[in-house]
């Protein structure tokens, strides 16, 4: 064996607990990176076998060729088709069946009152197809819907809304419908496509419902039969359509439904990880380094011996990093083997808190091996590497000197490239904020201050250390001294210690302070622009949710606490080429619920052919009172309107305004997104509430909040981001604690005389426990407060960026409750990690530790 | 010694035995020791390596623990107390001076006197450690780190440290191992004078004949037994009785 290879191994098995740290962060890390990649991959062709199976019976799709796409939404808008189309496809030769497949939002309503799902999945309601080929779901239990009112609902769904057959409850589509449980259905095997849930009715009930006019569907499903394939189908049926109708093939119709879930979901969701596996890694990259510092710094002698005994500099720094190599492989492929563990235990994980994850073998994939491997051992020899070269560096003579503890402090050039970084940081950042709004510009700003505070770091931890522990030697005297003045020993290895707690604790804080913003912007958005006294919504997020009846703004009018009731709906057109999202309303109303800022033109009379715009998407399209603007429907037809008016403020009145009348020809299943009440004089709030409130239990129970409720509940799907930012980052935190464990556990092995000697002139093992534990403390003190601020300045940058960046105001908001949180758990964090090598440093034997040779 | 009520001791052993090992490994680093360190005296223990002279210190300074026989200070016995106790001891009642390594580096002279002082959370008597920082002659260095000091001043600052408490007792143990012979002197001179003008006790281990010659009695450990006791030493007639070990008896 190489004397390099051989000396390595050796000094790894003599030093095992010394890498244990090491060992366990870049396990961590490449686990995190793992799970993530082998989920993803796994998750992806779960859907794919699970909408493939589900629609292996449909060999052909045929629907409207064009979609409109609004800017934020992937999957578009179709015009529908006409059901009258399905006899002429039966006709065609190779055709067995064809079935309209009409889709609409329903949201059913609970045994408890309260609505099914609607947090994210789509809830959908249609018609059940009776070809049982041609309908992805297959009836598990009870039958088909054959008369009105009677529905089919997917077995998922029935659970969650503990429904069961024979049970008779509301479908919100969003007019309330009362319908009649007669049948359960389960999709591709499972209880429902992932959390979507499927109501389905009869044809007729689901055309009277779900569309607009009579005789459309969203699309109609044909099955071939025997020996035709799906291409020959597809080119058998072409001929036959309409203008502006195409057909598609089963299979191009499953892959598309697929890449919707992984553009949709799956590439945030794994994004989103990766990018926290990322974090956790980098805060593991300080860890390690400052480990391999560490114990370079502790066998000076050891390597000046070696290097007076004749071992080339080569040699020496051969060793170490043939140590971070044998550490690096180990805790990569245990890692590896860690993640994938991770995935599989989600898979079980996941159905048990009733998410069905579908069935399937777990996915990995070469790329989801290598990476994590490569990304851990890079990460850890990339971190050992610089300690690799100072050990080569070490001086023979150093074998006789009397300590080789590293105290070497904060130089002069590191201050100066410190203090330039930050300025650059500051300037870039303050530039790209306020001078040339970038987020590009302010981002590169934010990794330059980033890397101006790890520079730093060894300069700030001296005189931070020193405030931050100047209450301590007045409440913990010399126990508290003692732990201060530790820590203030070698700033470089403190600062390098918390800048790994530092960076956890700004990504915390930098979503904190973003979050608080958010919701600050939905408070300055609600309190500025409705002027209504309550708001009636569904409370749903993302694609879930089937909106108001659009009746009820109707009855709510005609209340006689009520002055104005006004429902906001929404509608889709291209306007000049582009897709856009249309606000479908009464503008009158609307001027009179909503603060619209200054307008030009007047709201009143945009009659069938007028329409409102905001001054910012008037300006991008060149527009002005007077002008006109051609829009085309998903119905494809195309009016021109005359622009009206042109107001100040989009924020919840949406960008284009035009009146119910002029959209009643283009209408598909309506809904209304949000109503605005406000009360005549002298009607109290609640008594107002209270009989909106009659009227819309009326209307499937939809909830009335006052201002305040609405601003707050507008804010609630950012609780939940933080929330699952937090679990995310709580690994991170966690590497970072683990290292600082690590280093006072190093720090404690090489201060051995010195704690012996406290111990005997009568220092206590509490004593001793105590010290070594505020050290920690200060030393996670010291990372949470610049962490804190870090965070609160990158925070800062973000959301004014994103002010920048965008059409509406936002708000900077930083939430002292949460932050005073945040820094109280990086201190009790501190106070954790420090409880083991506090331990292990009181069990030293006093003689052992003072015997003098 | 007609008169017993007038001697008090400030520490003593009896039949004091501590093995190490066991089996074939055994090794009987004290055999039934019994001895008394008077109060107001100066004390060196010596024999040659591995006679037992600084387990035998360990053992009645509490930081180690008979194997059987007491080790008592003033009329505390050592054996029945917990390392806690222990450890308040040692603080409230013993002081020590280590061959090296006696400082912590991140303490000041001063507050590296007062250590003990201090982590008992008392204030001590600060007219008496004014005077021994007179006594050892560092006033001009009290704010000095101790890397800033050489190794006689450190160990004339151990002297001080261990002096601070007024304790019943100071351990010495081998307190010159690391100096040359002109620091050394100082520090035993030190010592002598602290123990004759305060009328405290010492005892020190060393296994030098000129240290021990600063001493009011050197007691001689051989093979784990007290065998020779000496009043008024000096370095030859230590040296000879040194010498007498060599020879096979």
């Amino acid at each position: 064996m190489n004397a390099a290879v051989r000396l390595s191994v050796s000094s790894l098995r003599a030093h095992k607990r010394r890498f244990a740290g090491t060992f366990f962060a870049v396990f961590l890390g490449v686990a995190f990176l793992a799970g993530t990649l082998v989920m993803g991959d796994t998750l992806r062709a779960s859907f794919d076998s699970m909408f493939g199976s589900a629609t292996s019976g449909t060999d052909a799709v045929v629907r409207s060729a064009d979609a409109i796409t609004t800017p934020g939404d992937s999957q578009g808008v179709r015009q529908p088709v006409r059901t009258d189309l399905v006899s002429t496809l039966q006709d065609v030769p190779g055709v067995a069946a064809a079935a309209p497949d009409i889709e609409g939002a329903g949201q059913l309503v609970g045994k408890n009152g309260k609505p099914v799902g609607g947090q994210g999945p789509p809830t959908l309601a249609g018609n059940w197809i009776t070809d049982s080929e041609l309908n992805p779901y297959q009836l598990a239990e009870g039958r088909a819907p054959q008369k009105s009112g009677e529905v089919v609902v997917n077995r998922g769904a029935a659970k969650k809304g503990d429904l069961k057959i024979g049970d008779t409850t509301t479908l919100r589509t969003p007019d309330p419908v009362k319908v009649t449980v007669v049948g359960l259905a389960t999709f591709g095997g499972e209880d429902g496509m992932a959390q979507v849930t499927f109501t389905g009715m009869t044809r007729a009930d689901a055309e009277k419902y779900l569309t607009a006019r009579p005789g459309e569907a969203a699309s109609i499903k044909v099955r071939a039969g025997p020996g035709v394939g799906e291409k020959e189908l597809v080119d058998r049926l072409t001929p036959v359509l309409p203008k502006g109708v195409e057909a598609i093939t089963g299979q191009e119709s499953a892959e598309e439904n697929t890449d919707m879930i992984s553009s949709q979901f799956l590439s945030i969701f794994t994004t989103f990880l990766l990018v926290f596996s990322g974090i956790a890694l980098l805060v593991a990259t300080f860890s390690i380094h400052n480990t391999f510092a560490i114990v370079v710094a502790q066998r000076t002698r050891e390597n000046a011996l070696l290097r007076a005994l004749g071992a080339s500099r080569r040699q020496v720094t051969a060793t170490t990093l043939v140590e971070a190599t044998v550490v690096a492989v180990a805790a990569s492929a245990a890692g590896l083997a860690g993640g994938i563990g991770i995935a599989a235990g989600l898979q079980t994980l996941f159905p048990a808190i009733g998410f069905p994850f579908p069935d399937g073998n777990l996915v990995i994939s070469v790329l989801s091996m290598v990476l994590p491997l490569a990304v851990g051992i890079v990460v850890c020899l990339g971190s050992a590497l610089l300690p690799a070269a100072r050990a080569g560096r070490t001086a023979p003579l150093a074998a006789l000197r009397e300590t080789a503890v590293d105290t070497s402090g904060a130089s002069r050039t590191r201050a100066v490239t410190g203090m330039g970084l930050a300025a650059l940081a500051v300037a870039t950042t303050l530039t790209g904020v306020l001078v040339s709004p970038s987020i590009w510009l302010a981002a590169f700003g934010a990794v330059l201050a980033l890397a101006a505070f790890v520079v730093l770091g060894p300069v700030a931890s001296t005189s931070a250390v020193r405030i931050l522990g100047g209450p301590l030697d007045r409440l913990r005297g010399v126990t508290g001294g003692l732990a201060r003045r530790n820590a203030l020993r070698s700033p470089k290895r403190t600062a390098a210690t918390a800048s790994a707690l530092m960076i956890g604790v700004a990504v915390v804080s930098l979503f904190t302070v973003f979050g608080a913003s958010l919701k600050a912007t939905m408070d300055q958005t609600v309190s500025r622009s409705f002027a209504g006294d309550v708001a009636v919504s569904t409370p749903s997020f993302g694609a879930g949710g089937s909106g108001l009846s659009p009746r009820l703004a109707g009855a709510i009018q005609q209340i006689p606490e009520v002055d104005t009731a006004v429902g906001l709906g929404r509608g889709v057109a291209k306007v000049d080429g582009e897709g856009r999202a249309l606000t479908v309303t009464d503008p009158i109303a609307l001027e009179r619920t909503f603060d619209l800022g200054k307008v030009d033109g007047s709201l009143r009379g945009l009659g069938t052919d007028g329409i409102a715009i905001t001054r910012s998407e008037a300006d991008k399209q060149h527009l002005t009172t007077g002008e006109r603007a051609r829009l085309t429907f998903t119905d494809g037809r195309t009016q021109t309107f005359t622009v009206r008016a042109v107001y100040g403020r989009s924020e919840l009145a949406g960008d284009y305004v035009i009146t119910r009348a002029a959209w009643a020809p283009h209408r598909t299943q309506d809904a209304d997104s949000l109503i605005a009440v406000s009360f005549k004089d002298g009607v109290s709030t609640d008594a107002g509430k209270a009989a909106v409130q009659k009227v819309a239990d009326r209307y499937g129970n939809p909830e009335v909040q006052t201002r305040d409720d609405y601003a707050q509940s507008s804010a609630g799907g950012i609780d939940m981001m933080l929330t699952l930012v937090y679990a995310l980052l709580a690994l991170a935190v966690l590497i970072a604690l683990l290292g600082i464990a690590n280093t006072l556990t190093l720090a404690v092995h090489e201060r051995t005389r010195e704690l012996g000697l406290l111990r005997a002139v009568g220092q206590t093992r509490s004593q001793l426990r105590a010290m070594v534990r505020w050290e920690s403390v200060l030393v996670a003190a010291f990372g949470t407060v610049g962490g804190l601020g870090l965070g609160a300045f990158l925070g800062w940058v973000l959301v004014k960026a994103s002010d920048g960046a965008s059409d509406s105001a936002f708000a900077f908001a930083i939430p002292p409750v949460q932050l005073v949180i945040v820094a109280l758990v990086g201190l009790a964090a501190g106070a954790l990690a420090g409880l083991r090598p506090a331990r292990r440093a009181a069990r030293l034997d006093v003689l052992r530790a003072i015997a003098t040779e | 010694m007609t008169t017993a009520t007038t001697v008090r001791t400030a520490a003593r052993v009896v039949d004091a035995v501590k093995v190490y090992g066991r089996g074939d490994t055994e090794v009987r680093a004290l055999d039934g020791v019994s001895v008394d360190f008077p109060v107001g005296r100066f004390t060196a223990i010596m024999g040659p390596s591995g006679s037992g002279k600084s387990t035998l210190m360990h053992c009645a300074a509490g930081l180690d623990t008979l194997t059987s026989g007491a080790a008592v200070i003033g009329d505390t016995e050592l054996g029945s107390l917990d390392d806690r106790r222990l450890t308040l001891l040692r603080r409230d009642r013993v002081g020590f001076v280590f061959q090296a390594f006696n400082l912590v580096p991140t303490l000041t002279v001063a507050e590296n006197i007062t250590l003990p002082l201090d982590l008992a959370g008392g204030r001590g008597d600060p007219e008496w450690i004014d005077a021994l920082i007179d006594v050892v002659g560092l006033r001009d260095r009290l704010h000095h780190r101790p890397t800033q000091l050489s190794g006689g001043q450190q160990q004339r600052v151990a002297v001080a440290r261990a002096f601070a408490g007024r304790p019943d007792v100071v351990f010495a143990d081998e307190p010159t191992g690391n100096l040359d012979s002109r620091s050394g002197d100082e520090v035993l001179g030190l010592l002598g004078r602290t123990v004759r003008q305060t009328a405290r006790t010492v005892v020190m281990v060393t296994h030098d004949p000129v240290a021990a010659a600063h001493a009011d009695e050197v007691v001689f450990l051989a093979d784990g037994r007290l065998v020779d006791r000496m009043e008024s030493p000096t370095a030859d007639k230590v040296l000879d009785r040194m010498k007498a070990f060599e020879v096979p008896s």
